[in-house]
Order: structure tokens, then sequence, then C-alpha cells
């Protein structure tokens, strides 16, 4: 209760003194927060942007197909590359190496290769979803302990089953972490693609308004797109508490 | 005692090397050995002298480099749930499976209906002293007691032969010496054929119908101590003292060889 009145306070005090401090300076950049909510619903009402659902659609859209592109390939790399010892010698540090490298720096060759349109975003979506899905499968397949896969060979278990009831679970925490952080990242991924540059899409909208200093409408937009994030990362921890649940 | 028309488990010249990053290491050299059905049979020896791998061998983790195994007459090929029980060190329980579902794994990868194995899981735990533990995840239970679901995901399996990995070696003394009791009574109750892989002398005396003692490096097997005193046994009785007495002689003198060894592998 404490914790919660001291938040508020902090979160009001900081809205009063940025109001004032906006109104001071300049409130066209510096946009104090009084004019926040009139614009967002404008935003919602649709009178700014008045195709704002169509935008939505195409930045959910982006997001759903990279995050499919990233788990089926995170999955499949990193039980490739965790489950046969050679092939993860050889590639995984290449992986890590990959990982190291500032995605941002790939996102130019993405535009060039798949166009200013949705395919672009999508694959860097997958890029920044892929590599933590990828790495939390070779951690997990590390976690795994060995005296339990023993357990499991002399109970008569074959490979199929092995994995099915002693992989999966023992690695489930560190797997499902994994899938959630992808899906953050992809959501970055495809919103950073669109405000880079594209023709759809929120990341477009944003940049558009920004463009043309409008900075309400701007922040409108801003405060949507944290919505479509929050409400993303919800649904993932709702899983992620699910396969807690069931693994106990 | 040994009659051949009994002999359930034969052990046939088998040997076994490792390849360690010093050189090979042979772990069991040239081991035969024979066990009746309803035995309960102890390996002892100093440490690395293939005990375990001798019972690795006959549960068919590790495979022999030469030499056989039969059990029943069949040749040993691999683990075979259905004539083999393990029971490990560290219990191995399964973390994420109650009480109740670890007794069950043996039986649901053998397909067994979930009402049936069910039941004869919840019919274990309470000769286990586990009736109360069903719905408890291993890490609620204190050491003896996982030590006991282990032991009965085991016999859930319902075979003629136990093999047990120092099965009590991580609990405390007063503990191991309840669950040997409790053991003792479980095997006299089912007579299985159990193989007992131990450090512990007093174990070995109060448990066992026949002590196998081991060498160090290479792995062979010294002597055979049979035991026939009835139990449940009175440490203190002047046969026991003797034996013991005997017992502690062979593995002081393996044990010191296998000490002098290590420290010559060190120096």
């Amino acid at each position: 209760m404490r914790v919660l009145a001291a938040r508020v306070v902090i979160v009001v005090a900081l809205l009063v003194v940025w109001e004032l401090a906006a109104r001071a300076w300049n409130p066209l950049l510096a946009v104090p927060p009084s004019v926040v909510p009139p614009a967002l619903i404008d935003l919602l009402m649709l009178r700014s942007y008045p195709d704002l659902p169509r935008h939505l659609l195409v930045t959910v859209r982006e997001i759903a197909v990279a995050y499919v592109l990233a788990v089926a390939a995170g999955l499949g790399c990193g039980f490739a590359l965790g489950l046969y010892r050679t092939l993860g010698r050889v590639y995984a540090p290449i992986l890590a190496a990959l990982y190291a490298v500032p995605a941002v720096v790939w996102y130019p060759s993405l535009m060039l290769f798949f166009g200013l349109d949705s395919a672009s975003k999508i694959a860097f979506g997958f890029l920044l979803g892929f590599f933590p899905i990828t790495l939390a499968v070779l951690a997990g397949i590390r976690q795994v302990s060995g005296g339990l896969l023993t357990v499991a060979r002399a109970f008569g278990a074959g490979p199929v089953t092995t994995f099915r009831l002693v992989m999966v679970p023992s690695m489930l925490f560190t797997l499902v972490g994994g899938l959630r952080a992808g899906l953050a990242l992809t959501v970055i991924g495809v919103i950073v693609g669109e405000v880079l540059g594209s023709k759809a899409g929120v990341g477009a909208l944003i940049n558009h308004a920004y463009g043309l200093l409008r900075t309400t409408d701007y922040v409108a937009l801003v405060l949507v797109t944290l919505a479509l994030v929050v409400t993303s990362d919800a649904l993932a921890s709702v899983v992620e508490r699910r396969a807690r649940r069931w693994a106990e | 005692m040994t009659v051949p028309s009994s002999t359930l488990i034969l052990v046939e010249d088998v040997s076994k090397r490792y390849l360690t990053s010093s050189g090979p290491v042979s772990a069991l050299d040239d081991v035969s050995l024979r066990v009746d059905a309803g035995e309960f049979c102890t390996l002892i020896g100093p440490s690395g002298c293939g005990k375990s791998t001798l019972l690795g061998m006959i549960g068919g983790l590790v495979t022999p480099d030469r030499g056989r195994i039969l059990i029943d007459d069949r040749p040993v090929s691999g683990p075979d749930p259905r004539r083999v029980a393990p029971v490990f060190q560290d219990a191995g329980l399964f973390p994420w499976r109650t009480t109740v579902e670890n007794v069950e794994f043996g039986l649901e990868l053998q397909g067994v209906s979930r009402e049936r194995r069910r039941q004869v899981a919840t019919e274990l735990l309470g000769p286990l002293g586990l009736s109360a533990f069903a719905a408890k995840y291993p890490r609620e239970l204190s050491g003896g007691m996982r030590q006991r679901v282990a032991i009965g995901r085991a016999l859930a399996l319902d075979t003629k032969i136990l093999l047990m990995d120092e099965p009590f070696g991580a609990l405390d003394e007063q503990t191991r010496v309840l669950m040997g009791e409790w053991l003792l009574d479980i095997w006299r109750r089912t007579r299985k054929t159990v193989i007992f892989v131990t450090h512990s002398l007093h174990e070995a005396l109060a448990l066992s119908t026949r002590v196998v003692v081991m060498t160090a490096r290479p792995g062979r097997i010294k002597s055979i101590l049979p035991l026939s005193l009835p139990y449940p046994r009175e440490m203190e009785s002047p046969e026991l003292v003797t034996l013991r007495a005997k017992l502690w002689g062979e593995i002081r003198e393996e044990s010191l060889r296998a000490m002098g060894e290590q420290a010559r592998t060190a120096s």
C-alpha cells in the first residue's frame, strides 16, 4: 500500500514538474501532459488519423508473422545445435558472436533485400526474436541433468519419450522465459523497422506525426504503441505463469 | 547354497576400460559372478573399484568391452525395466513430479493405463511410509523420504531384480540404519534379488546374504563372504564382530592400495 502511494506521488509530481517546465519552455517540443488526453481521444475516435485501425492491423500482422517464424526457427536451431554436439560446437560460437552485433546494423540491408513493405519489418522482428529463443533453448538443454537422463534410459525411455518426459519439463522455465523475451524483442523489431522507414503500420504513423511536428498526436501514438507492447507482454506472462504452474 | 538351476544373474569374464586424459583406466578386469534368485548380494570395495560399473552393466547402462552378462540365461543388451529395476545414489527423482507421479514413472513408460498405474503406486506408498506425501514434490521431502520414493519407483516395476547403487550413501548415519532395516523388511516380504553397492561395512553385514569384496584398479573380485545369519541381525554378536573384523581387514588392504595409487598418480 505504501509502495503504491509512493509511486503515485512520484508520478504526479513528475507530471506537474513536466507540465510547468513545458509551458515555460516550448509547448510544441516538450508537449505538456495536459494536452495529451484530448489528442489521445482524437486519435482513438479516429479523428486525427482515420486509418489507425488499418495501420494497427498491419503492425499486429507483422508481429504475428515475425514471431511465428522466430519461434519455429529459434526452436529448430536451438534443438539442432543443442542436441547434436558437433553442430553445436561449430555453430553456437558463431551464433553468440552474431548476437553481440547490434541488430540495427542489419536493418539497411534488410530493407534493400525485402523492400519498404512489411517483409523487411517481419525480417527485422524475426531477427531480433530469433536469438533469445535459440539461446534459451541452448541454455535449457545445458540445464537438463545427466542423472535424470540416465534414470529415464534405465527405465526404458527412448529418445522421443526422454525428450517429452524429461527434457521439455527440465528446461521449461528457461524455454518459456526465452519465448517471452523473444516476443518482446520481435515487437520492438517490427516497430523500430516501421519507424526507420515504412509506408504502413503504427511506426509509419509515428514517423508521419513526428515529421510534421504534430507532437501531441505523436505522443498519443506512442501511448497506443505502448499499450500494444504491454498487452503482448501481458499475454506472454499469462502463458508463462500457466507453464510454470504445469511444470511445478 | 549355490544351486546352478536357481542362478538368476551370471556375469562372465567381463572387462571394461575407460579412456581418461591420463590414459586408459581398467575399471573391471575379468570379473565373474553368479547371483542366485532371492539373494541380497552386496558389492563393497574402495572408490574406483568398478562396483558401479558392474552394477551399470547388469542394468544394461554400460556395455562391457569383453565378456557378457546373462539374466535368466538371456544376454543383457541394454536397459530392460521388465527384468531389472534401478535405484540411484542421489534418488534421481523428477522435480516436477509428485511422489505418486514419480513412483508411476516406469509404469507410464510401459504404457500402463493411468488408473491402473495410479492404483499400483498408491498401494506401494503405504509400506513406503509415504501415503501422506503422495501429492508432495521431491523438494518438500527429506533425503530419506526421497530415497524411499526412488525405491518405490523401482518396486513399481515389479521386477525380479533390484539394483541399488549406494542408495543410502547421502543420508546421515541414523537415517541410514533405519532405512536399512526398512529395506530388509521390504526385501524379506517381496523376495526380490537385490544387488547392492555400498561403502558401509555395517550395511553390508546387516543386510546381505553375500558380500563381494572388490579390489582397487583394476577392479577384480577379491573375496566373497557368505552370510547365513538370521535376520534381524544382532550387530554386536560375536559372529558378526568376527566377520566385521575379517571384512575390514580385506577392505582396509584394498583401500590402502587405492590410496597409495592415487598418491602416485597425483605426484
